[in-house]
């Protein structure tokens, strides 16, 4: 998957939490997705719906006028991109970049999610940082 | 308050429409995979009056199954084509599927699609007919396609469709070609975040040939009292017997007028009327100078999976 690093290193290890128990879950946190092709609210609704009934999301905005879905995630969830990604397809729209905030840690140049199977390029972080950390990036 | 909403769609008493798009005219399918909706027509024309209960299911969010049943409150001697693009004009069961072969989501907001729709239909009424009894129920086979463009700003749509009747009974009724033109409009002003009322308008333009409806006549059965093959075979048709095309039947028409769509929630209230530009009738039906249509719809949005 390719990417690009935004800013963004919150700099909030969270290892000993993560590590607690917790790594069999994705560590996504919050989305925003910019859609192609919402034109009503209808449309807008569909794609909410059925966005919200994915596991961990905790609520769903929509910005019609901006084309931008707005995710926020439960703690601990099982969410992953591809199923989001796959969701929006499914509504018969486009799904195309966005800006996400997750726990994971860098592997390589590759920034995993944890608990996901899911990792980004975004660059090797400022710090010789190992352990989770909560990132903000853009990907396509 | 869901199923109380939906109960009032599709009952006849609920005079409002079919689906978020034109009310006469083709569009493209929209729901998504897993989405449903139920709706009535209420579709009117100079002394005839229908109501078109119509569901429609998403089974992909490029292929979606719809079955609509008009049927008659009160029938005229119009030649009878399609009422819309997804409906007929006679009372029939019709089962439509559409196929959005062609789908690009190029910007916010915007889309570029192309559907094509294959349906099957069958009677479930025989109206009273003015010149002789009526014709016997028929089968249909319908074709369609529909191309457009849709905006946050500006729609456009162009589609046809061809109905075309096959007889049980050697009666035929009349087959149909329907075709249309669609421009739409959101004015700035109404352009609100969702969730808001959305509220768009249409300017739409159809253009329609209806064919001629044919009546079997079977000859009188008489006895001559001579029973040789070839006697028997050498008798002529009495005159006015066979496959008789009715003269009052079909036309060739455009119409054209403005339609509105409003939305919120899960709920679509659309209707409009259009205006007889030029007409040319065969025979001498009664002038059928607009057609109006108001219709609710309720959806069921979400699709089917966690």
């Amino acid at each position: 998957m390719t990417c690009r690093r935004k800013i963004g290193i919150r700099g909030v290890v969270l290892a000993l939490f993560l590590l607690a128990g917790t790594s069999a879950r994705a560590e996504y946190l919050r989305i925003e997705l910019k859609v192609f092709g919402l034109d009503c609210e209808v449309c807008a609704r569909g794609v909410s719906k059925s966005v919200g009934r994915l596991s961990g999301v905790e609520s769903v905005t929509v910005s019609l006028k901006k084309g931008i879905l707005e995710i926020v995630l439960k703690r601990g969830n099982t969410f992953t991109m591809s199923a989001l990604r796959k969701r929006i397809k499914e509504n018969g729209f486009r799904s195309m970049e966005a800006k996400i905030t997750a726990i994971g840690s860098y592997e390589g140049s590759g920034f995993h999610v944890l608990g996901s199977d899911e990792s980004y390029d975004i660059g090797k972080p400022a710090s010789s940082e190992t352990s989770a950390v909560e990132v903000t990036f853009d990907t396509h | 308050m869901k199923h109380v909403l939906s109960t009032l769609c599709l009952s006849a008493v609920c005079l409002w429409a079919d689906g978020h798009g034109p009310a006469f005219g083709f569009s493209t399918a929209t729901l998504g995979e897993g989405d449903a909706s139920v709706g009535t027509a209420v579709m009117w024309r100079s002394g005839v009056t229908m109501i078109g209960p119509v569901m429609s299911y998403g089974i992909t969010e490029n292929y979606q199954l719809s079955i609509s049943a008009p049927f008659h409150l009160d029938h005229g001697e119009h030649p009878v084509g399609r009422f819309t693009g997804m409906m007929p004009g006679d009372p029939e069961v019709e089962v439509l599927n559409a196929w959005r072969f062609h789908h690009h989501s190029s910007g916010v907001g915007t889309r570029n699609e192309g559907t094509l729709y294959f349906g099957g239909s069958i009677s479930t009424q025989t109206p009273p007919r003015a010149d002789g009894p009526p014709l016997h129920r028929n089968t249909g086979l319908y074709v369609g396609a529909a191309g457009g463009h849709v905006s946050r700003k500006f729609y456009a749509w162009a589609g046809a469709g061809y109905e075309r009747h096959f007889a049980w009974s050697q009666d035929h009724q009349s087959d149909a070609l329907l075709s249309s033109f669609v421009l739409g409009w959101r004015p700035a002003l109404l352009d609100q975040e969702y969730p808001k009322p959305d509220l768009r308008f249409f300017w739409e333009t159809t253009a329609e040939w209806v064919g001629k409806a044919s009546r079997f006549v079977a000859s009188p059965i008489t006895d001559t009292g001579v029973h040789s093959h070839e006697e028997v075979i050498s008798v002529p048709q009495p005159a006015g017997t066979g496959l008789i095309v009715l003269p009052n039947s079909g036309e060739e028409s455009m119409y054209s007028g403005p339609t509105v769509l409003f939305t919120y929630k899960n709920v679509a209230l659309q209707g409009g009327v259009l205006f007889a530009l030029w007409r040319d009738v065969n025979g001498v039906q009664p002038a059928d100078r607009l057609r109006a249509v108001a219709s609710c719809t309720y959806y069921f949005l979400g699709g089917r999976k966690k």
